[in-house]
C-alpha cells in the first residue's frame, strides 16, 4: 500500500467503526421497549463507574448489550471466514454456510449440547468441538472438489452441498436421540442470538481475535495467492503452509459463530464481495473492514429479527437468508458472464 | 550477482519423468535459449526450478545449492520467472501488481521500504509499464500484463531468470523491447534461461542455444552450430533454409515444408527443373509435395532456388556463388535433366551463371514444359536465352502461362 492507500485505508476503517457504534447503539436501544439512546450511553458508563444501574440501564447492560454485541462478533466472525475461504478458493462464492463448514460445526457444537455438562466444559465444549467439526469439513469438501490439483467452482458447491446436507442429516438424528434437548438446539439451529451473555462475548472475541490476528498477519500472502498457487510460489509465498493456516483461522472463527448462534447464512458471503467491490481485493484493507462491515450487517439483521414481528422474535437466520439468497443468484449469474473476483 | 543455472544429469517431469539426462548450464551474463517441438518439456525444465515440477533424478542448481535446499523466500530472492499463462484476472492496479515481486523481499510484519519502491520503480522502468502504474490489471491486454509480469519478475531482483516464450502475446516493438531488456540485464551479470518457439528471436538473442527432443538434451551450442538443417529436420520434422538474418548477422530459419509431407504419395515421375534467384522456389516445393522425384541445377547454394532445393534433398549440381557455369557443370544439368520424365523451364533472367542450364534441355522440346515468358530484360546472355526459348517454344515445349496449372501442364507432356 502507498501512503495514499493507508490514508484511505484508515478512512475506510474509521468511517465504518464509527457506523458500528451508531448502528450498536441503536441495536440496544430498540426492542420490545424502546430505550433512549441515552440510557445505552449512561448504561456503558454507569458499569463503567460501577455505579448503581436504573432499571432501564439493567435491561441495556444484562440483556440488549451482550445480545448486540455478540451479534456483532458473530457476524465480524462470518464476514472474516467467507473473505478467508474466498481468497483461498480464489471463488467469490465459497461462504462457510455454503462450503458446509458452518453445518460442519453445527455438528460437533450440537454433539456436545447432546452430551450436556457443567462448569466450564459448558461453556467451552461447543467453541472446541464446532472448530473440530469445521476443520474437518473443509478439509473434506476440499478434497472432494479436487481433481489433479485443480478445484472447479461447480465441484466445490456441489460437494459443499452435499456435505453440507449429510451434516444436518446427522445433526437432526442427535437431536431425535436426546429429545429432552430438542427445542434447545433446534431454536439455536435456526440461527438466534437468544440469550446471550457476556461469558459468549469473551468466548467468540476470543477466538475472532486469535483467527483475525494470524490471518492479518498472512494479508499480503493471501493477496499473491489469488494469481494462483504457482505464481505464489514462485514470488516466495510457501503456499501449502499459507493455506493450512489460513484454513485453520477461518474455521476458528465460523466454529466461534456457530457454537454461540447456530447456522446463519449470506453473511459471510454477502458482506465481503460488497466489500471488494467497493474497496478492492487488497486484503490488507478488504479483511478488517469486511469483518466491520459483517458486524454492522449482524447488529441490523438481529435488530430486524427483534423488532418486525414483535413481540414474536425471528430467528435471526431467516432474516439474513432473506435478504442474502437473491444477492447469491445475483453473485453466480454475474460468475457465469466471467466477471473476476 | 554471480549465480548461475546449472543442470546435472537431471531427469524432470511430473508423475514420471518427461525429461531425463539434461546437462547444461547458464552462466551470470548469459542468455540461453531452449528450443524443441512442443511438449519436448521445455517449460518442464523451467518449472523444475521452482518447484513446478519434479525433479527425478540428477540436480538442479542455483548457485552452488540444489534448488531443493532453498525455502520459499530464498529462492524467489534468486531466480524470478515469466511464466507462460497469464495470471487470472482480479482487481489489483498494476503497481500493486509489481510491488508482489518485492514479497520475498520484505519481513512479515514490515511493509514495502525505500529499497523496494525503487525496485518496483526500475523494473517499471525498464519494461516501460510506468504508464500502466494506475490501470487495473484485469483490464489490460494480453502484451501489457506480459510486460507486467515481467517487471513483477525484475522486481524480484533475481540473479536468474527463467523465462517461457516472454513475447508470446507482444507485438513485434514489444517483442524488441522486452528481449533487448533481457539482453542488457545479461551483459549486466544475470544468467537467464529462455525457452523460445520463435527460433529466429532464439537465435538473435540467445548466446546458446540448448535443444530439447525425444526426452534429452538433443544437442547444444551457439545457435550457428546447432540451428543447421540437419538439427531441423532431425527434430522439428522440417526442410528448411538456414539463411543469415542480413540484419543482425544471426541465423534465420526459413521452413520449406515439413517433412511428413515430402514421404506420401510417390507418383515415380522425374522432373528437372531449370530455375534460379528464386523463381523456382516454390515450383520445386509445390512439385515435391505432390509426389514428383524432382532434381535442378546447377545453382550456387546462395541462390534461393539452389537454397531451396538444398533444404529439400534435392538432386542438384552445385556451383561456386557468383562462378560462371563450366562445361562440366553443363554435362551434369544435361545428364539430370535427360534422366527426367519431363523438365520445367521457369522463365527468370539467364546469363553466363546458368544459361547452360537452358541449353542443357535444348534438345528435349517434346518434354519440356515452359513457365512464364521469357523478356528481353531477362537476357543478360547477348539473345542467346531468348533463342534456346523461342526454339523450345518453336519445337513443341508446352506452354503453362499460370504456374498453378504446372501439375496438369506435366501430365499433358506425359501424356504425349
Amino acid at each position: 500500500m502507498g501512503r495514499t492507500g493507508t490514508k484511505r485505508a484508515a478512512f475506510v476503517l474509521l468511517m465504518l467503526m464509527a457506523a458500528l457504534g451508531v448502528v450498536c447503539v441503536a441495536g440496544a436501544a430498540f426492542g420490545a421497549v424502546p430505550v433512549a439512546a441515552a440510557d445505552v450511553l449512561g448504561a456503558v458508563g454507569a458499569t463503567l463507574r460501577g455505579a448503581q444501574l436504573t432499571p432501564p440501564q439493567a435491561l441495556v447492560m444484562n440483556l440488549r448489550l451482550p445480545r448486540v454485541a455478540l451479534a456483532a462478533l458473530v457476524g465480524a466472525c462470518l464476514a472474516a471466514a467467507g473473505v478467508l475461504y474466498q481468497a483461498l478458493f480464489r471463488n467469490a462464492l465459497a461462504d462457510p454456510y455454503i462450503l458446509g463448514v458452518s453445518s460442519g460445526a453445527g455438528l460437533g457444537a450440537a454433539l456436545t449440547f447432546a452430551a450436556g455438562g457443567t462448569g466450564a466444559a459448558v461453556l467451552w465444549a461447543p467453541p472446541l468441538a464446532a472448530f473440530a467439526g469445521a476443520l474437518a469439513t473443509i478439509l473434506l469438501v476440499a478434497a472432494l472438489a479436487t481433481r489433479r490439483g485443480v478445484m472447479e467452482t461447480l465441484s466445490l458447491l456441489l460437494a459443499g452441498v452435499a456435505v453440507s446436507y449429510t451434516l444436518a442429516a446427522l445433526t437432526s438424528f442427535v437431536l431425535v436421540v436426546r429429545r429432552e434437548q430438542m427445542s434447545r438446539i433446534v431454536f439455536w439451529m435456526m440461527g438466534g442470538l437468544q440469550g446471550a451473555t457476556w461469558q459468549q462475548v469473551g468466548i467468540v472475541a476470543v477466538m475472532l481475535g486469535a483467527g483475525l490476528a494470524v490471518a492479518l498477519v498472512y494479508a499480503r500472502e493471501l493477496n499473491i495467492m489469488l494469481l494462483g498457487d504457482e505464481r505464489a510460489g514462485e514470488l516466495g509465498v510457501n503456499v501449502e503452509r499459507v493455506k493450512r493456516i489460513i484454513l485453520a483461522a477461518a474455521s476458528l472463527v465460523v466454529s466461534a459463530a456457530v457454537s454461540v448462534s447456530g447456522l446463519i447464512g449470506f453473511v459471510g458471503l454477502m458482506t465481503p464481495h460488497a466489500a471488494r467491490l467497493v474497496l478492492g481485493p487488497d486484503h490488507r484493507l478488504l479483511l478488517p473492514a469486511s469483518v466491520i462491515s459483517g458486524a454492522i450487517v449482524m447488529v441490523l439483521a438481529d435488530l430486524v429479527a427483534r423488532v418486525a414481528l414483535a413481540p414474536v422474535e425471528l430467528p435471526v437466520g431467516i432474516v439474513t437468508a432473506l435478504a442474502g439468497g437473491p444477492v447469491f443468484l445475483w453473485l453466480l449469474i454475474r460468475q457465469q458472464r466471467g466477471a473476476s473476483l | 550477482m554471480s549465480v548461475g543455472l546449472r543442470y546435472e544429469a537431471a531427469a524432470v517431469g511430473y508423475d514420471a519423468a518427461v525429461v531425463s539426462g539434461a546437462t547444461f548450464e547458464a552462466r551470470p551474463g548469459e542468455i540461453v535459449g531452449l528450443i524443441g517441438p512442443n511438449g519436448a518439456g521445455k517449460t518442464t525444465l523451467v518449472r523444475a526450478v521452482t518447484g513446478g515440477a519434479r525433479i527425478f533424478a540428477g540436480a538442479v542448481a542455483v548457485g552452488e545449492r540444489a534448488v531443493g535446499s532453498y525455502s520459499r523466500t530464498e529462492l524467489a530472492r534468486l531466480v524470478a520467472v515469466l511464466p507462460q499463462t497469464a495470471p487470472s484476472s482480479f482487481a489489483f492496479t498494476a503497481k500493486q501488481f509489481v510491488e508482489m515481486g518485492r514479497h520475498a523481499h520484505v519481513s512479515r510484519f514490515g511493509d514495502l521500504g525505500p529499497l523496494d519502491h525503487a525496485a518496483v520503480d526500475r523494473a517499471l522502468a525498464l519494461t516501460d509499464t510506468g504508464s500502466l502504474a494506475g490501470r487495473r490489471v484485469d483490464e489490460l491486454s494480453g502484451g501489457d500484463l506480459q510486460r507486467l509480469t515481467l517487471a513483477q519478475a525484475l522486481a524480484q531482483d533475481p540473479s536468474v531468470l527463467l523465462l517461457d516464450e516472454p513475447t508470446s502475446h507482444l507485438d513485434l516493438n514489444h517483442r524488441l523491447q522486452v528481449l533487448d531488456v533481457v539482453r542488457s540485464l545479461a551483459d549486466g551479470g544475470l544468467a537467464v534461461l529462455a525457452v523460445f518457439h520463435d527460433l529466429d528471436m532464439a537465435a538473435r538473442y540467445s548466446d546458446r542455444l540448448v535443444v530439447i527432443a525425444a526426452g534429452g538434451v538433443a544437442v547444444q551450442g551457439s545457435p550457428e552450430q546447432v540451428l543447421t538443417r540437419q538439427t531441423l529436420a532431425d527434430v522439428f520434422g522440417v526442410a528448411a533454409v538456414i539463411g543469415t538474418d542480413p540484419v543482425t548477422g544471426t541465423a534465420q530459419v526459413l521452413p520449406v515444408v515439413r517433412s511428413e509431407a515430402t514421404t506420401v504419395a510417390a507418383r515415380g515421375v522425374r522432373v528437372h527443373v531449370v530455375s534460379g534467384s528464386g523463381t523456382g522456389a516454390a515450383i520445386m516445393r509445390r512439385l515435391v509435395l505432390e509426389g514428383f522425384e524432382v532434381s535442378t541445377g546447377a545453382l550456387s547454394a546462395d541462390d534461393t532456388d539452389g537454397a531451396v532445393a538444398g533444404a529439400l534433398g534435392l538432386p542438384m549440381q552445385e556451383i561456386a556463388p557468383f562462378a560462371s557455369m563450366t562445361a562440366q557443370d553443363e554435362a551434369a544439368a544435361r545428364a539430370l535433366a535427360h534422366i527426367a520424365d519431363v523438365t520445367v523451364a521457369v522463365a527468370t533472367p539467364y546469363g553466363p551463371e546458368n544459361l547452360g542450364n537452358l541449353r542443357a534441355v535444348a534438345d528435349r522440346a517434346g518434354k519440356t514444359v515452359l513457365v512464364g515468358t521469357m523478356t528481353d530484360d531477362m537476357d543478360f546472355s547477348r539473345g542467346e536465352a531468348t533463342a534456346l526459348w523461342r526454339g523450345l517454344t518453336d519445337a513443341g515445349a508446352a506452354v503453362c502461362s499460370d504456374p498453378r496449372d504446372l501439375v496438369r501442364c506435366i501430365e499433358e507432356v506425359l501424356a504425349r
